[in-house]
């Protein structure tokens, strides 16, 4: 088995799909391309395809990554990459393929910076921001059925920036990914909009670039185990 | 709100025609997943959009939270394709499925912002064309609709199509009332006849269907191997509204389930029909599938018990996971009476050989409330379940599940039983009751709502004037009742107040052939009746003897691989 990083985009009607309906689109594409996808054991086989961010539902992902393990046979060719190209659906672009060995490490998210349009006042909202940068901590309170789990913002989001728009203010910023976890844009979103007083409402959430830990050497490096678009 | 993925469209193998006309909708009222999976809906969206001019789009029923987010925020229903408005299309076809769909469709109506009652349209408004199951009769709904399509319309969208190429609403109208099997409420003077598609054998099937990015209910490729089922099940409308039989070369549908999977990225393919192991090329198909695609699943919707315990043994191969059997009835008496011909022999070698073809899993499906049934025929049913418990301990020694789902009879119109009396919630809920009291332990039951299927009955042999019920009933929020989570009695009960009509209550009359001749002869249906109270059997008319229901004749005709 050797697996392939595959890098696409996910944008228009298919920012609004789940995290498991994204693999499966990701699988489904594979299939209608006519590239092989490595099994799991077992009784009920499963395709070995994973997608080591989550995006969130409504987000729109310029360089997501899907990690998809295929047969050694499969050779990773343009003809593959076009095939690929063709066969997915609207809003999902796949713009490049690189190999990795099978015991290459996984990658690891480090940051993903995030952009976001916030409607209401955008000089409150640039207010809030360096409030933000001033304060020595920021804790928002994660509600989910595991129970309540107290979050220091601070710790995890930074790179702020604030644009005027129409109607409000472009937002951008970058998470960072530790081994207990991360903040979610809709958490810092929330925080910034409390002390701005604006509607909590972020719309067109988009992730523009990641940083990972463990990438293959083979990624960008054109030595031929890559293939773009 | 959920599952946003549901309004957005962006399917693999949806088409876009921006700008042609005429526009056409084409909606199954239920949420997505449900939808999307319609067989029925893939033929048209694909005929229509791929041989005719027309653009075909489509929209799906809101889930409620949804609905309430379209109706605070003022946007209408849009079509999945375009995202244009619905109300804005010049036909809007909407396929109705069964009779608990009926709430959903004022919905969608409402959610488009086109006006509920065809009377009340003018001439921005669409068209809007019910077809499907559930127009089998179109009484209940006649007044939402501007017209109903009877029968099976693939031959018959050209000619839909040309109508509405008239400039006014008026002539579309009249056009479309001379097109065969349409019935237009109020206006066409006799009932429609049935169509009946002839170019079935010779067609393909849905080469490029859409193929959701959502988890949807049906996850595989489909391949419609044969319309129609002569078995003459006596209960069973289906086997009645799709006859004659017809079946599809084995080339064209191997060749199909080749393209098919290519075109879906699939990795099941279902050989669809009524009763696919009745399909003469069965085994050649899944051989030549097998050959062509080697390690496929390929699924058999439907076994019969009578040939089960050897279709398992030819599909165990395929047929991964569990079983579902359907002896429908409790005894032997009942089960001759409903032309169910499957004995006690018979279901105990089916069982036996699920369980030794490795299956883990076996549902039974029995129905309560047939006619002529007593309280024996029920106990019956806990006997054949004890059966099928003590097998699946003898030989898959407590590593199979076995589960027995009990619904509810509904006389159904152009069936034998049509004019038969509803069971009644009172008798339902006392057999449901006998029943739970003697299943064996270990066996999960499952069974109808009695409140649902009581609602079900009323629509079902509803007749002119039926239709206030259920616009009642949807104005005290009655929708998805189909759905568990969302039905409530009690609004049908309201509505039913405010009616002056009586849940379940049947007038006898059989006011459904004043709109739709579904081409079986009132002395067929009577006989078989009469067969029935009897317990004769009616065998099925592939097999030699035609049993003379009056389907066949003026070009329609069985179509059976040699």
């Amino acid at each position: 088995m050797s697996w392939w990083l595959v890098t696409f985009s996910r944008g228009g009607s298919a920012r609004y799909l789940s995290h498991l309906d994204t693999a499966r689109v990701v699988q489904r594409t594979f299939a209608r391309a006519g590239v092989p996808v490595s099994l799991s054991q077992g009784m009920r086989p499963k395709p070995r395809i994973s997608l080591p961010l989550p995006l969130p539902v409504g987000a729109a992902g310029l360089q997501e990554l899907a990690v998809v393990e295929v047969p050694d046979e499969v050779r990773m060719t343009a003809e593959a990459l076009r095939a690929l190209r063709d066969a997915s659906p609207p809003g999902i672009d796949v713009e490049r393929l690189d190999a990795a060995g099978e015991r290459h490490p996984r990658p690891q998210p480090r940051t993903a910076e995030y952009a976001c349009v916030v409607a209401g006042d955008a000089g409150a909202m640039q207010a809030a921001v360096e409030r933000y940068g001033n304060e020595d901590h920021a804790i928002c309170e994660r509600v989910s059925p595991k129970g309540k789990r107290r979050l220091d913002l601070k710790e995890y989001v930074s790179d702020i920036t604030v644009d005027p728009v129409t109607d409000g203010a472009r937002l951008g910023f970058t998470i960072a990914y530790r081994v207990d976890g991360a903040a979610r844009p809709q958490e810092f979103v929330d925080l910034i909009a409390r002390w701005a007083e604006v509607e909590p409402a972020m719309c067109g959430l988009e992730r523009r670039r990641i940083v990972w830990d463990e990438m293959p050497p083979a990624h960008g490096a054109g030595d031929g185990r890559s293939v773009s678009s | 709100m959920s599952r946003p993925g549901r309004y957005t469209g962006g399917e693999f193998n949806t088409r876009a025609k921006p700008g042609a006309r005429p526009r056409v909708v084409l909606s199954y009222p239920d949420v997505y997943e449900i939808g999307v999976s319609n067989p029925a809906l893939q033929i048209l969206y694909s005929q229509m959009n791929d041989t005719t001019p027309a653009a075909a789009e489509r929209a799906y029923c809101p889930w409620p939270d949804m609905a309430d987010l379209m109706r605070a925020s003022g946007v209408p229903l849009w079509s999945l394709e375009t995202m244009a408005p619905v109300a804005a299309c010049d036909l809007w076809g909407i396929t109705l499925p069964h009779e608990l769909c009926s709430t959903n469709v004022l919905e969608m109506l409402d959610l488009a912002r086109v006006p509920l009652h065809a009377a009340e349209r003018g001439e921005g408004d669409p068209i809007v064309l019910g077809g499907g199951p559930a127009a089998a009769n179109p009484w209940p709904l006649a007044p939402f609709f501007d017209a109903f399509f009877v029968g099976e319309v693939e031959h018959r969208l050209d000619a839909i199509v040309a109508a509405l190429a008239s400039p006014d609403r008026p002539g579309r109208l009249a056009a479309l009332g001379e097109v065969p099997g349409v019935w237009l409420p109020g206006r066409s003077e006799g009932p429609a006849e049935r169509q009946v598609f002839m170019g079935f054998s010779a067609s393909p099937p849905v080469l490029r269907p859409v193929v959701p990015v959502l988890e949807a209910v049906h996850d595989r490729a489909v391949v419609e191997v044969m319309r129609g089922c002569t078995a003459g099940c006596r209960f069973c409308q289906a086997g009645m509204w799709y006859r004659p039989v017809r079946e599809r070369p084995v080339d064209l549908v191997v060749d199909a389930a080749d393209r098919l999977l290519d075109e879906t990225g699939c990795d099941e393919v279902s050989l669809l029909s009524l009763s696919s192991c009745d399909y003469s090329g069965v085994e050649a198909a899944l051989k030549r599938i097998r050959a062509l695609r080697p390690g496929l699943r390929v699924s058999l919707p439907s076994l019969r018990i009578d040939s089960a315990a050897d279709s398992l043994s030819r599909f165990a191969a395929d047929q991964r996971g569990s079983v579902t059997l359907a002896p429908e009835a409790g005894t032997q008496r009942l089960r001759d009476a409903v032309n169910k011909g499957v004995d006690e022999t018979q279901f105990e070698e089916a069982v036996r050989a699920t369980f030794t073809g490795g299956f883990t899993g076996l549902k039974l499906y029995f129905m309560i409330g047939l006619p002529g049934e007593t309280d024996d025929d029920v106990r019956g049913i806990a006997r054949m379940a004890a059966t099928a418990a003590r097998l699946a301990r003898e030989i898959a020694r407590g590593r199979a599940r076995l589960s027995v789902s009990v619904s509810s009879y509904i006389p159904k119109p152009h069936t034998p039983y049509q004019l038969e009396p509803f069971a009644g919630a009172e008798t339902l809920r006392h057999r449901q009751s006998l029943l739970r009291g003697l299943m064996p332990r270990g066996v999960r039951t499952s069974f109808h709502d009695v409140g649902a299927s009581t609602v079900e009955a009323s629509l079902a042999r509803g007749g002119p004037g039926s239709d206030r019920l259920v616009e009642a009933a949807w104005r005290l929020g009655a929708r998805f009742d189909g759905w568990s989570e969302w039905f409530d009695l009690r609004r049908w009960e309201e509505a039913a107040a405010a009616c002056g009509v009586t849940l379940g209550a049947f007038d006898g009359a059989a006011s459904w052939a004043t709109a739709v001749d579904a081409g079986l002869t009132e002395e067929f249906l009577a006989a078989e009746l009469a067969r029935g109270r009897e317990g004769v059997p009616t065998p099925d008319c592939r097999d030699g003897e035609c049993a003379a229901c009056g389907v066949c004749g003026s070009g329609v005709a069985m179509e059976v691989l040699g």
